[in-house]
This record gives structure tokens, C-alpha cells and sequence, in this order.
């Protein structure tokens, strides 16, 4: 019965469609700027800190290049970052995480790289896909509130 | 026990019976790329024009095929309720209704449609029929040659979703947003049905790869024989003898450790080309994903390692061919630099 009941759960839980794609993507109805505050807070909120802010449109200006806002944002937990380059260095190239954030006239695309699809570059390793799948669960939510974020 | 089982069958009760909200599924799976009602953004716009000359059976197809090497990915884990429910959202936009074609195959002759394609259609669809540009889509914050890139006629997702008789439709009536004219008065019906079989003979471009010894490797990992402050220091040469411009380097903990316990040992070099990075950016937007370029030294246990992400693989990631094509040529530059650097 217990099994049963189990299965039952997973299976409405796993209900939710997902695209075959490895980046998670969101759109916020609301101006670069603010979303960036805004994401700052929600990453933060996830018990998150925030390492520091990339600024590409900056350097494009620089060059004399036509762009609009276009940020990335860096965050991780210390301990958890600290953990993993220890026992796997070769994760360093995805330390910390990063979320892109991307403007489109009066609203920002937020985009991620899904850790998910990280899982099988890193040969399904049974230590690393539970992390992966933790940041999955938490970019996922993260970006999910960010979409439906209505401004007060 | 019994609480738990009526809260099970509850909860899938609801899962399983509700009808799904096409907006909530638009909005979750769709908006990010073609914007709230369709607009457009870095995914095709779903105008009235556009909406009238697509069937819902094609519609429907594109979603669960997606576009192999064309960033829209394919939503296999839609049910068939979900991508109706979708359809119907997006449906609500236009006053128009669906078109409905009839899914026969066209009796045209390939060879007669070939020289046909190639004065009339190949400018815009590319000789191979791959189309032509940087990208896909429209994208608002910078210039495109076209609002709507050309279709990609010999994509397999494509080739999957559209029926003969909507492709000979939209070459009937042509794509204002698309600036692709009307042929209705320059070619016959069977001139049509001719290029619509030359279309069908279209075959993908060959799959790219990269190097074999570092294919399906999230990383490129080599060894230094220098100690930690030489190994920086010979990255950096040789990052500018390859002409990237080298931002202030910053210890992978930093932001995130205070100054005094942070590892002074786990240093990324970040490097970027502004005019290399403009172009990537117009081939795909979403590419601040996996930006900057850097190459990370790391000392661990007596030995100092350069370490990069495995650009062709993370490429891959992008469902973009432009943007594989590209990675192949940096995973060159960077696996170039690895080794001067290690000389």
C-alpha cells in the first residue's frame, strides 16, 4: 500500500512538462534594472549570496558596440561551493552559478543553464547529480517566482 | 494510512482530470522566447499573418518535434492536452481561423522544382535550404537583415511538422513579416507543387563535433609544470597572443568568502574578444548563460591545473548550430592557449 501510495505521489508530481532543452528560461514583465534588483533579493531569499555582477553590456559599450542591458548575475552558498571545488575541481567552470539577464525593450529574459543537463557531461556521478539536482530545484523555483513577480 | 490514500488519489485526481490552462502552459514553456502574446522575441513572432497560414496540425507538430539545431527545443513531455490547451491560447490572439490542409503528398517533380528554388527561393532559403543570417527569430535589441529569419527548409523538425499543402499555400501567399513575396502570380500550380518536392529532397547539414579526445568531457583539464603564480602569469601571455583582452582575475570564492579566508589558490582568468563576443551575442542572446570566457588554475594537492568548460559541449547545450559551429573553432583557440600556456 505504501508503495503504491508512493508511486502515486511521484507520478503527480513528475506531471509537470518540462521541454528537452538545458536551459531554464523565464520572461519578467518588468525593465532590466529592476529585475536585477529584484532577482538579487529572490537569490537571497534561496539562501544564496551574491558574488558579483558581470556587467557585458559595460565592455561592449566600451567598444563601441550597440546593446542594451545585458548583465550576469554570480551566486552561491560558500560552504557548498568551498565543498564541491575541493573534492571535484574539474566543477570549477560552472562555480558559482549564473543567471543572465538579458533586456527586451520594457521586459528581461532571464536565462540559466539547467545544472540537470550537467548530470550526464558529468557521467551521471552519484555525489554531483544530487547537487545538480538540488540547483535545479532551486533555479527553477527561483526563476519561477521571478516570472510571476508583479510589481507592488 | 486511509488519510494518506485520499489525499493520494486527490491529488491525482486533480493532476490527471483538470483541463490544462494554456496560458499558465504558454507562459511556463513558450513566453520566455516569443514573448507574452506572441510578439516575438527570440523566438519566432506568432502574429495574425503568421497564425493564419499555419495549421494546427503543424503547430502542434513544431512544438513536440521543436527544431534540431534551431534553439526551439521539442516538448516531448507535453501530453496531447497540454499542447491542444496551447494551441487554443495562442489561437485566441487572431480572428482569423486555423488553417486546415490536407495531409496528401503533392505528385511534383523534384527536378523540375530545383531550378525553379534556385532563382527564386535560394537568396533568402540558402542553396541548402538552411536560410540565411545570424540566428533565429527576431530579436528587439539588435539589428537583423530580417524580422523573421527564413525558414530552415531542410530542418528535420520542419521537414516533420509541414504538410505539402501548407508549404504550397505560404509559397502561394507569400509572408509579409517575413518579406518573402507572393508567387501566386509568378509561378504556376504545378511550378509550386514542383519546388515543394525539391524542398522534400533537402537533406540537414552534416552534424558538427569537435575534437574526438575531449567529445562528451564537461572540461579541458591540463597540467601546468610551472608553479601557481608562473602558471598565471604564462595564461595570461598567452591569452593576449591569441588577442583576447584579459579582465582583472577573480579567486572563485570571491564575493562569497571574506578577503582573509578566501582560497587564493582557485583563481579564474577571464578573457574576452568584444567583437567575437557582439557577434556570438547576435547568434544567440541567451549565450550570457555561459559567460565570461575564463580558464580557471587551480592548485590541489602540490599539482596546478588549468581547467576550461568544454566549449563544444556546453555549445550543445544551446540547441543552436550557428553556435556549435563557432564553439568547434574556440575550443581550437582555447585548447591552443592551454598548451602555450603549459610549453
Amino acid at each position: 500500500m505504501k508503495r503504491m501510495l508512493f508511486l502515486m505521489v511521484v507520478f503527480v508530481l513528475a506531471l509537470p512538462a518540462r521541454a528537452e532543452q538545458a536551459l531554464l528560461m523565464v520572461r519578467v514583465n518588468m525593465k532590466a534594472a529592476d529585475t536585477m534588483d529584484v532577482l538579487k533579493e529572490t537569490v537571497r531569499e534561496y539562501g544564496y549570496e551574491v558574488a558579483h555582477v558581470q556587467r557585458c553590456d559595460g565592455g561592449m559599450a566600451q567598444f563601441h558596440y550597440k546593446t542594451d542591458y545585458y548583465r550576469v548575475l554570480f551566486f552561491g552558498k560558500l560552504a557548498e561551493v568551498r565543498g564541491i571545488l575541493h573534492s571535484y575541481p574539474e566543477m570549477a567552470p560552472f562555480l558559482p552559478l549564473k543567471i543572465a539577464v538579458i533586456a527586451e525593450k520594457n521586459q528581461t529574459v532571464l536565462a540559466a543553464v539547467d545544472p540537470l543537463a550537467l548530470t550526464r557531461l558529468y557521467g551521471n556521478h552519484p555525489v554531483l547529480s544530487v547537487q545538480f539536482a538540488r540547483w535545479h530545484n532551486d533555479l527553477q523555483a527561483m526563476l519561477e517566482e521571478m516570472r510571476d513577480y508583479r510589481k507592488p | 494510512m486511509k488519510r494518506y490514500w485520499i489525499l493520494g488519489m486527490c491529488l491525482l485526481a486533480s493532476a490527471v482530470g483538470a483541463a490544462p490552462d494554456g496560458k499558465a502552459l504558454y507562459e511556463a514553456n513558450c513566453s520566455a522566447c516569443h514573448q507574452s502574446e506572441g510578439k516575438g522575441g527570440i523566438g519566432l513572432p506568432l502574429t495574425e499573418e503568421i497564425l493564419s497560414q499555419l495549421s494546427d496540425d503543424y503547430i502542434a507538430k513544431t512544438i513536440r518535434n521543436g527544431r534540431p539545431g534551431r534553439i526551439m527545443p521539442s516538448f516531448v513531455a507535453l501530453s496531447d492536452a497540454q499542447v491542444k490547451a496551447i494551441l487554443n491560447y495562442i489561437r485566441g490572439w487572431s480572428s482569423k481561423p486555423a488553417p486546415v490542409f490536407p495531409k496528401l503528398t503533392l505528385k511534383g517533380d523534384p527536378a523540375r522544382g530545383k531550378p525553379i528554388y534556385q532563382k527564386r527561393c535560394v537568396r533568402c532559403h540558402g542553396k541548402d535550404g538552411s536560410g540565411e543570417g545570424s540566428g533565429t527569430g527576431v530579436t528587439l535589441s539588435r539589428e537583423r537583415k530580417f524580422m523573421v529569419m527564413p525558414a530552415a527548409l531542410n530542418n528535420p523538425g520542419f521537414q516533420r511538422s509541414a504538410s505539402d499543402a501548407m508549404i504550397a499555400d505560404i509559397i502561394r501567399r507569400g509572408r509579409r513579416i517575413g518579406h518573402m513575396p507572393s508567387f501566386r502570380n509568378k509561378l504556376t500550380e504545378q511550378q509550386i507543387v514542383d519546388v515543394v518536392a525539391y524542398l522534400r529532397t533537402l537533406k540537414p547539414p552534416p552534424a558538427i563535433h569537435g575534437m574526438p579526445e575531449w567529445a562528451g568531457k564537461p572540461v579541458y583539464v591540463m597540467e601546468s609544470p610551472y608553479g601557481f603564480e608562473e602558471t598565471v602569469k604564462a595564461l595570461k601571455e598567452a591569452l593576449t597572443g591569441a588577442n583576447f583582452r584579459i579582465f582583472p582575475a577573480r579567486y572563485l570564492e570571491q564575493g562569497l568568502a571574506d578577503e582573509f579566508s578566501v582560497n587564493k589558490r582557485q583563481l579564474a582568468i577571464r578573457f574576452c574578444n568584444f567583437k567575437e563576443l557582439y557577434h556570438l551575442l547576435n547568434i544567440d542572446p541567451r549565450l550570457g548563460t555561459v559567460l565570461p570566457c575564463r580558464i580557471n588554475v587551480i592548485e590541489r594537492n602540490g599539482k596546478v591545473l588549468l581547467i576550461s568548460p568544454n566549449v563544444v559541449e556546453v555549445a550543445k547545450l544551446f540547441n543552436n548550430r550557428e553556435l556549435l559551429e563557432v564553439a568547434v573553432v574556440m575550443e581550437e583557440v582555447i585548447l591552443g592557449v592551454m598548451e602555450e600556456a603549459t610549453l
